[in-house]
């Protein structure tokens, strides 16, 4: 088993490493850098020039810059924007709150909802819920994440407020740029109702759909049908036999989907208006600053490296077939 | 139908009782047809093909430049169907040559990603060994690096246009069709068929066209599909996110990012780009449902 989890940290550490110096690369391919985007369309003398490339270490070639990418990246220092020279660590530690908080609750809504629906289609095979579920979740893939958030601030806020008054019906708060503190419940539980709901839905739909089908395989299984003819309740036989068994692939799966939610979440948060890394990102790149976003895009890589190594992990304790022989998993 | 149960020919054959005379495409077809949501998509899909190609000749006209002294048209005037954006511009004229856009984008990119999928999938899956580990390494990088870095390094790299984002979607779009095909492949490969093809003589070459890729293509039509979806749907995010059109672009992304605004006062400018482009990836997406189902083996003959 430890060379199974030696293994794949190897890989981990080995893709991580591909996709940042990939990420390295097309950042210095980008035309123009920190002096040009200084220096903008004015003439600066050439020792200026010379000296500000000193500053920003721009004089030395591509490799020591690299070398120098990855060195302070394992220090922790993320780099700093060539458009107004603010550490993007300063911008991560700002913007994480609201990321974190969102991302929780849009977890919550993900798993949860993905239990709730995939074992009830399941379990009510044919049913009129069924079809809602299979049919919704094949729609709801359909379309994109901006649109429903867009959507959502209409139909829970513009048009309950305009047309109908109600109040009670507007769920259209802004999020506080640094005004919550860091907790669970933030005083103003409605505005994390929407953008939990859009973060999370989609991996949501796509995580039932599995559910269900890993339980309707497992629910074909001899052993199920031995735990009915036991004289076992239905009730014991879904969540005891059929649920555990069906919820192997569901794990990986989840934690994917987890790891995809940054994705989702830079959509989100620039429909939301909410200050976080995803609308930082977004801002950055439509203003053409490499660097925040590939500081960004590293926080992003390493967390996302992370929970799938945490997952594959705990993975291999949980099933056994794993920790025996390697050929199962890789 | 009445099968004679004992049919020698059939049983040769090994044809399904249920419907043997039906090859397993006609088979597909006809359960394909039979499904009620993937007919409607495919319905709405041509409309809305036919509007991308006709409608910009039946609704000429500006669609690029603001018009000053306008006034922001409600829906369904006489003067602008679907009324003007908030500087003025004619909406139906607009949406229709997104619609175009996108298609026309969705198009190219699938058959690109389709081709590259196949191509390098199928290496990967049917030789395997060292070409498979690093295609597979190749795929887990590209895959972890945010959609973000490669739209904004391609805008800069290669400039603003249609080829560039058609670029950047083939880029990320590749290796979800490559990890499928080369599943597949994997999957016929080691059926009993191709050894049995191998015994006789046949040479790499002749297996891979004869056997390997007419049995490893059905999930691949299922991906065109969904490929053609993702297209869509993925330029509408590079544009809402002005790293793929923008403005005066007519793109669906565009102009629901340029509707975001003012959709407290005129929702129309949301709800006309934003139903279209739904309508369109749904009408997709429900078709290749339709065809997972109808090509899937095992629901063979099933009501």
């Amino acid at each position: 088993m430890g060379s199974y989890l030696l293994k794949r940290l190897g890989l981990t550490i080995f893709v991580v490493w591909a996709a940042l110096t990939f990420m390295f690369v097309l950042i210095e391919l980008m035309p123009g850098d920190a002096v040009q985007a200084k220096a903008g369309e004015k003439a600066v003398g050439s020792a200026i020039e010379a000296n500000m490339r000193a500053k920003y270490g721009l004089d030395k070639p591509v490799i020591v810059r690299y070398g120098k990418y990855l060195g302070n990246l394992v220090q922790g220092d993320l780099g700093f924007s060539f458009k107004n020279d603010r550490s993007v660590n300063t911008d991560l530690k700002e913007t994480m709150k609201n990321s974190l908080r969102l991302l929780f609750w849009g977890g919550i809504v993900q798993i949860g909802g993905s239990l709730l629906f995939g074992f009830i289609s399941a379990a009510k095979k044919g049913s009129w819920l069924d079809k809602f579920t299979t049919t919704g979740s094949v729609a709801i893939q359909a379309i994109p994440v901006f649109v429903t958030g867009l959507l959502a601030q209409v139909l829970f806020g513009v048009i309950p407020v305009q047309t109908f008054k109600a109040q009670w019906l507007n769920f259209n708060f802004a999020w506080p740029i640094d005004g919550w503190k860091l907790g669970i419940f933030p005083p103003n539980f409605k505005a994390i109702v929407l953008p939990a709901i859009v973060v999370g839905v989609v991996q949501m739909a796509f995580l039932a759909r599995l559910l269900r089908s890993s339980m309707l395989e497992v629910l074909r299984a001899d052993y199920l049908r031995t735990a009915a003819a036991k004289g076992l309740p239905r009730r014991t036989v879904l969540v005891k036999h059929a649920m555990r068994n069906a919820l192997i692939p569901y794990v990986t799966a989840a934690g994917l989907a987890l790891v995809e939610i940054f994705g989702i979440a830079v959509q989100t948060e620039t429909v939301f208006g909410i200050y976080g890394i995803g609308s930082k990102v977004a801002e950055a790149a439509s203003i053409q600053d490499g660097p925040v976003v590939l500081g960004l895009s590293t926080v992003v890589i390493l967390a996302a490296a992370l929970v799938t190594l945490l997952i594959d992990f705990s993975y291999s304790l949980l099933d056994p077939r794993i920790r025996v022989g390697d050929k199962v998993a890789v | 139908m009445i099968v004679p149960f004992n049919d020698p020919i059939a049983l040769v054959l090994d044809r399904d009782p249920i419907s043997p005379d039906l090859s397993y495409w006609g088979d597909v077809r006809k359960r394909f047809f039979r499904n009620k949501l993937a007919v409607a998509g495919l319905t709405v899909f041509f409309i809305l093909v036919l509007l991308a190609i006709f409608g910009p000749l039946i609704w000429s006209g500006d669609y690029k430049n603001a018009r000053s002294g306008f006034e922001n048209f409600r829906l369904f005037n006489s003067k602008a169907v679907f009324g003007t954006d908030d500087l003025g511009r004619d909406m139906l004229r607009r949406t229709v040559r997104g619609l175009g856009i996108s298609l026309r984008l969705a198009a190219a990119v699938t058959i690109a990603v389709t081709l590259l999928g196949m191509v390098l999938g199928g290496l990967a899956g049917y030789f395997g060994g060292w070409i498979d580990n690093v295609l597979g390494r190749l795929i887990d990088a590209l895959y972890a690096v945010p959609y973000v870095i490669i739209g904004i390094a391609f805008i800069a790299i290669f400039g603003r246009s249609f080829w560039t984002v058609m670029g950047t979607l083939v880029f990320t779009g590749w290796l979800s069709t490559a990890r499928l095909f080369r599943a597949s492949v994997l999957q016929v490969r080691s059926q009993d068929f191709i050894e049995a093809a191998r015994a006789t003589g046949a040479g790499s070459k002749r297996i891979i066209l004869q056997h390997v890729v007419p049995n490893a293509l059905p999930p691949v039509v299922v991906s065109i599909a969904f490929s053609i979806a993702g297209a869509i749907l993925a330029e509408s995010i590079y544009s809402f996110l002005a790293i793929g059109f923008i403005e005066p672009t007519p793109a669906l992304g565009v102009m629901i990012r340029q509707a975001r605004g003012n959709f407290q006062a005129y929702p129309h400018q949301l709800f006309v780009p934003a139903s279209v482009l739904i309508l369109l990836t749904l009408s997709i997406v429900f078709v290749g449902d339709g065809l997972r189902d109808a090509l899937d083996p095992k629901l063979r003959g099933a009501e």
